[in-house]
């Protein structure tokens, strides 16, 4: 909201800045955003007095003229058509700079020499005309600067008005708040009434269908008009707070909502056809062309304005082109109406159309405020048009709701503020704010000095946002001061009940991030969108994909169903970067849709009620829950990328790339520190993802907790990794379940010493050494045995490997003798033979 | 030659001998041959009784302090020795060599500064609770007051998904979940995480991070509001922070506020040094000396209802961007920066 300080000076007698006016504002609430001085600009132009204007010799178009400035008589070469000797005109020297940034420099035209320039209202930001200088009032002294000739020495508060205040959004209605901030009196306004009479009503036949969408209708009719600019000072008043001048027609009805809130509309009554207007819902697929010239096909919740055969208004949102204001006009059904918030924001959004008139209807207009307002308009119409208002109100409006009256506990607000108040103090701050207040504590009074501790409140209608004590507290914390309310810590009670819970998942979260940066990661924040396309090409199955309506673009119009695409893009941007080394990890959810449903076309309106909620009651959020988790999945993951040299070092580091190993350590170390058994790493089937080669599943204790791989070459070069990519991701909610299920225990530290043999086997492709492993764990007894790999070494120019084992021998109740281990390794190598027919190469020990 | 002067002959002999000694090992060996059990010095001995009885002491006792002085400079050799090879391991010793580090990792500085804001109010008696990103509109919206078809919801350009669901526009769904699990009253929770909002450019991006803070409690007031967030914010920016309340609206407060800090860069004078000995606009603050933090007030009723707490309730609820407090913390002044992340930007935060 745009408010003129000289505007709001004629209703309230405010003499400080603008800059402490916009700070007492701010600290009330009404954030001022920023002060404009929206002339200021202009203060290089200058009135002058074309003294002399010839056509030029040489040139049809231009004009040679002398123009007094004042101080000097300069000469101008000027191309507008209405140029004339006598004028009183805006001029610009040479040298200056026009507000549009243009600067103005002296010239020779054909001849002629120029020295500066008579400006247009385009080039003086004004308005668009731009087909002649603009032309000054007579009376106009010579040789001021412009700004101080017009009186536009005006300051612009910017304001942000937040929706609860609709109140707030005219000059009227920031001269009541600022009266109730500073303790002055404002100015009301009376104006001329024209409500006596029924002469008008005899040319129109009103009639309200629904009282809910329309609770006020009220409407004048004006005759005699002639439509024309209006006077160059409303004009600059409405430009200077953001509303572009048209016609006085317009301009007043623009004028008036500016001034006190009340959005009007003015149809060209010649235009009404049958001598009927009716308010009333449109039929559902009814084709209706708006002010713009556009078609808009109406729906039943549109509020339509219409006429005998049709159409004429979308109610607070738009007029339209059969019955709009045209320079022919000469007679005017000027409209002051209420209608329902809710339906003119449902309207404006879907089509689209947002105006000064739906913002305000929105968020509420003062039904007491639309006669007025009506009057006003009316009467400034006739000012400014040369017409006449007929007398009589053309009406229609509901039964006035009884005013809304709070019981008001002073007690309720000095808990609720934590601060002690007044009670003096405050039943003027309701009053200052157009409250009616009345003492309802009955017998009761605290002390000697007969002080209210309830009271009655009325507030004033414009105020529909103040129904309970809660909205009070907040009015008189707002005259009071909100920063004089003062800090202190509370003692937070805890409930006994809630003690003893395992691990939160935020905790265990927390954990798993600070497991990866020790173990050398680097966690990553990635968006949780995803593109479609992106994630087709990742080969990432369509029917579980969650779409966004209303992404914001093509890449981000998908939830992501896994972390895998914000891993490789952190990769491609680090890569771009020239990282020699990229070990990263994200915890996030990803989304999963359990559905399968047609993607939609359009977006929906997104506020209309979902017709597949369950019902349509708040309370029972255990179905909205249950709904929710029908619909979307989210799953909690860790995922782990790895590219590159396996040491960010140069010098001295471990040789070699990242590779499987790397990975398949980060997730065994990940599980040991969960206190969780160790996993089984298996070749994916076919179910794995496509973006995989090789994929292994993880599995523990019977559940797959993730997946890792390599990812496949075509997929890593869109990433522009010239290295092989690894990644993997686990299920958290998994490993939390786990996590938080697992107790860790003491075991007895053996007593006998251990016997330590190791053997190594020549094993062929296709082996694997969890195979040969796993044949000794199983032969676990009274002799207990631990099998780790000690070495593997591929011989050049051979198929196989040779896997080098380490096994240690224990028994818990006496020493092993050696000959027991032999026996124990003799066993061992022999199983390993049967089972995967691979052969011993050598024994130490 | 008499004993004495073979004695005085053997001595300057070994002492020769170790004076050309080249190596430790070389003057270990001239021990034995000088003064082992069958060294010169024990083979001297051994001709003792060669002496007639009354020089035999004295001998002795010349051929005793001739060992122990043999010894004393055998050691001396040994321990320079010693020293020599100290000395040539201490010049081979570099110390300006770089040191064998293990992988440094580092956690998002996002993740840093939820952690320490989770940590401030846990010590407070906050508990912290989390809940879903994809949320029924009842949670995000309807519960919390911003009926259908209100100006509110433009506060909050929302990201829908299908059936009715949508992407959370703010944390404050958890505290209508964890009001409506507890049932009654004390709750004082805290629910950080992600939230999503239809916006894009250069300060605002579609996804961001917040922490909701709620206390609902008997005698609960905004005085507690206050305390609560300037014992936050003095816990992150330091003791000196101010903070200014103004009123604002949310729909799910009553009275709701706005609440800024004193800037953290010009310590809320809104100049700073400009270098040049003059003073300079702050950039941070522009020149207010205040930083927009967050957005708090006191519950409104009508949340209260929705989730079937009593009326008589009083409480407190703020919403505060991670995001915001990061570049404050941190100097960082893209917020696109949280998103790319670039190694070079995500390995300086340590905490």
């Amino acid at each position: 909201m745009l408010l003129s300080l000289n505007w709001l000076r004629e209703f309230l007698p405010y003499e400080g800045s603008a800059e402490s006016l916009g700070d007492r504002l701010t600290m009330a609430g009404l954030e001022t955003e920023n002060i404009l001085r929206p002339y200021a600009a202009l203060k290089p132009v200058v009135t002058g007095l074309v003294a002399e204007c010839a056509k030029h010799p040489a040139a049809d178009k231009l004009s040679v003229c002398r123009v007094d400035v004042g101080d000097e008589v300069l000469d101008i070469v000027c191309g507008a058509p209405n140029v004339a000797a006598g004028q009183k005109t805006a001029v610009i020297r040479a040298g200056c700079t026009l507000p549009g940034g243009q600067k103005v420099s002296k010239a020779v035209l054909r001849g002629a020499p120029s020295n500066g320039m008579i400006c247009s209202e385009r080039e003086l930001g004004f308005s668009d005309e731009h087909n002649g200088i603009l032309v000054l009032d007579p009376a106009v002294p010579v040789g001021k600067s412009l700004p101080d000739a017009l009186g536009l020495d005006d300051e612009v508060l910017d304001i942000s008005v937040t929706p609860n205040r609709g109140d707030c959004l005219s000059v009227f209605g920031l001269a009541l708040e600022t009266a109730a901030l500073t303790g002055l009196l404002p100015t009301v306004p009376g104006y001329e009434r024209f409500s006596g009479g029924a002469d008008a009503a005899s040319e129109v036949a009103l009639t309200v269908e629904d009282e809910d969408l329309c609770p006020l209708y009220h409407g004048l009719i004006i005759e005699g008009l002639t439509v024309a600019p209006s006077p160059l000072k409303l004009r600059c008043r409405l430009n200077a707070v953001g509303v572009r001048p048209l016609s006085n027609l317009v301009d007043a009805t623009n004028y008036v909502l500016m001034e006190l809130g009340q959005p009007l509309h003015a149809f060209d009554l010649d235009r009404i056809r049958g001598g009927r207007i009716s308010v009333r819902a449109a039929d559902e697929g009814e084709v209706f062309t708006s002010l713009d010239g556009k078609e808009r096909v109406l729906t039943a919740a549109d509020i339509t304005i219409r006429d005998a055969e049709g159409v004429i208004c979308l109610g607070g949102v738009m007029g339209g082109l059969n019955s709009e204001i045209s320079t022919g006009t000469r007679r005017v059904f000027l409209e002051s109406a209420v209608f329902h918030p809710g339906a003119v924001r449902r309207t404006a959004r879907r089509l689209g159309l947002h105006s000064e008139a739906s913002y305000r209807f929105e968020r509420g207009v003062d039904r007491e405020g639309a006669t007025p307002a009506l009057e006003r308009a009316a009467h400034l119409l006739a000012a400014l048009a040369g017409g006449r208002v007929r007398p009589g109100l053309i009406k229609k409006a509901a039964k006035t709701p009884p005013p809304c009256s709070v019981h008001f506990h002073r007690a309720y607000a000095e808990r609720l503020l934590g601060a002690t108040l007044d009670a003096r103090f405050c039943e003027k701050a309701l009053r200052s704010l157009g409250c009616t207040v009345r003492d309802a504590s009955g017998g009761l009074r605290a002390g000697e000095e007969n002080i209210a501790l309830e009271w009655d409140v009325t507030p004033p209608a414009r105020r529909p946002d103040l129904t309970r004590q809660a909205d009070l507290a907040e009015e008189i914390v707002r005259i009071y001061g909100m920063d004089r309310i003062p800090a202190r810590l509370p003692g937070i009670a805890r409930d006994l009940a809630r003690s003893g819970q395992p691990e939160s998942k935020n905790v265990f979260l927390h954990r798993i991030k600070h497991w990866g940066r020790q173990a050398g990661l680097n966690e990553i924040i990635a968006y949780s969108f995803a593109g479609g396309r992106e994630l087709d090409a990742l080969g990432l199955p369509r029917e579980e994909r969650v779409p966004v309506l209303n992404p914001m673009s093509e890449d981000m119009d998908v939830l992501r169903p896994a972390l895998i695409p914000g891993l490789l893009g952190a990769l491609r941007n680090n890569l771009a970067q020239g990282a020699p080394s990229v070990r990263l990890f994200e915890t996030a959810a990803v989304f999963l849709g359990l559905c399968p449903k047609p993607r939609r076309d359009s977006v929906p309106d997104p506020e209309a009620p979902s017709p597949s909620l369950p019902g349509e009651t708040l309370s029972p959020e255990t179905s909205q829950d249950a709904f929710r988790a029908s619909v979307v999945r989210e799953e909690a993951r860790l995922g782990i990328i790895l590219h590159g040299a396996r040491a960010s070092a140069v010098w001295p580091a471990l040789p070699g790339d990242l590779d499987y190993l790397d990975l398949k350590g980060l997730i065994e170390h990940l599980l040991l520190e969960l206190a969780l058994p160790a996993a089984d790493f298996v070749l994916a089937g076919g179910d794995a993802p496509g973006y995989y080669l090789p994929g292994v599943d993880i599995i523990l204790q019977g559940t797959r907790i993730g997946r890792a791989g390599r990812v496949k070459e075509a997929v890593a070069e869109r990433s522009h990794a010239k290295k092989e990519v690894w990644c993997a991701e686990l299920n958290l909610d998994i490993l939390y379940g786990l996590h938080i299920t697992t107790a860790v225990r003491a075991v007895p530290l053996p007593v006998f010493p251990p016997v330590r043999r190791d053997i190594t086997f020549v094993a062929p492709r296709g082996t694997r050494a969890g195979d040969i492993a796993a044949l000794a764990e199983a032969m676990k007894g009274r002799i207990d045995t631990e099998i780790r790999l000690a070495d593997c070494y591929e011989p050049e120019g051979t198929d196989a490997r040779n896997l080098t084992f380490r096994l240690t021998f224990r028994r818990a109740d006496r020493t092993l003798k050696d000959a027991e281990a032999d026996r124990q390794l003799g066993l061992f190598a022999e199983s390993v033979r049967k089972t995967l027919n691979v052969a011993v190469q050598q024994v130490e020990g | 030659m008499t004993l004495i002067a073979e004695l005085e002959r053997t001595a300057a002999g070994l002492t020769a001998a170790l004076t050309d000694a080249a190596s430790a090992a070389e003057a270990e060996s001239l021990r034995n041959a000088y003064l082992g059990r069958k060294g010169e010095l024990a083979a001297l001995m051994s001709r003792l009784p060669e002496l007639p009885a009354d020089e035999r002491p004295a001998f002795g006792k010349a051929a005793n302090a001739v060992k122990e002085r043999l010894n004393r400079l055998l050691e001396e050799r040994l321990a320079a020795f010693k020293a020599e090879v100290d000395n040539a391991s201490l010049s081979r010793f570099d110390p300006s060599m770089p040191g064998r580090m293990p992988e440094r990792g580092s956690l998002h500085p996002l993740t840093l500064v939820l952690e320490e804001i989770c940590r401030i109010l846990n010590n407070l008696g906050f508990e912290t609770v989390d809940g879903p990103e994809a949320e029924t509109d009842f949670h995000n919206f309807e519960a919390l007051n911003f009926p259908r078809d209100h100006p509110a919801r433009d506060m909050q350009d929302t990201l829908f998904l299908a059936d009715g669901l949508l992407m959370r526009t703010h944390t404050s769904p958890m505290q209508v979940r964890a009001m409506l699990e507890r049932k009654k009253p004390p709750v004082a929770v805290i629910a950080p995480g992600k939230v999503y909002r239809r916006d894009y450019d250069q300060t605002h991006s579609p996804m961001f991070h917040q922490v909701e803070g709620l206390l609902v409690d008997e005698g609960v007031g905004l005085a507690h509001l206050r305390g609560v967030l300037t014992h936050l914010l003095r816990e992150l920016f330091g003791p000196d922070v101010t903070l200014r309340f103004r009123p604002s609206f949310f729909p799910f407060t009553e009275p709701s506020v706005e609440v800024d800090m004193s800037c953290v860069i010009c310590r809320g004078s809104g100049s700073r040094a400009d270098g040049k000995g003059g003073k300079e606009t702050c950039r941070v603050c522009k020149g207010t000396g205040w930083l927009e933090i967050l957005g708090a007030g006191m519950v409104d009723p009508a949340v209260f209802a929705a989730v079937g707490f009593s009326p008589a309730c009083t409480g407190f609820a703020f919403g505060m961007g991670v995001e915001r407090i990061a570049m404050l913390k941190y100097g960082i002044d893209d917020l696109r920066l949280f998103f790319e992340n670039d190694l070079r930007f995500l390995g300086r935060f340590v905490k």
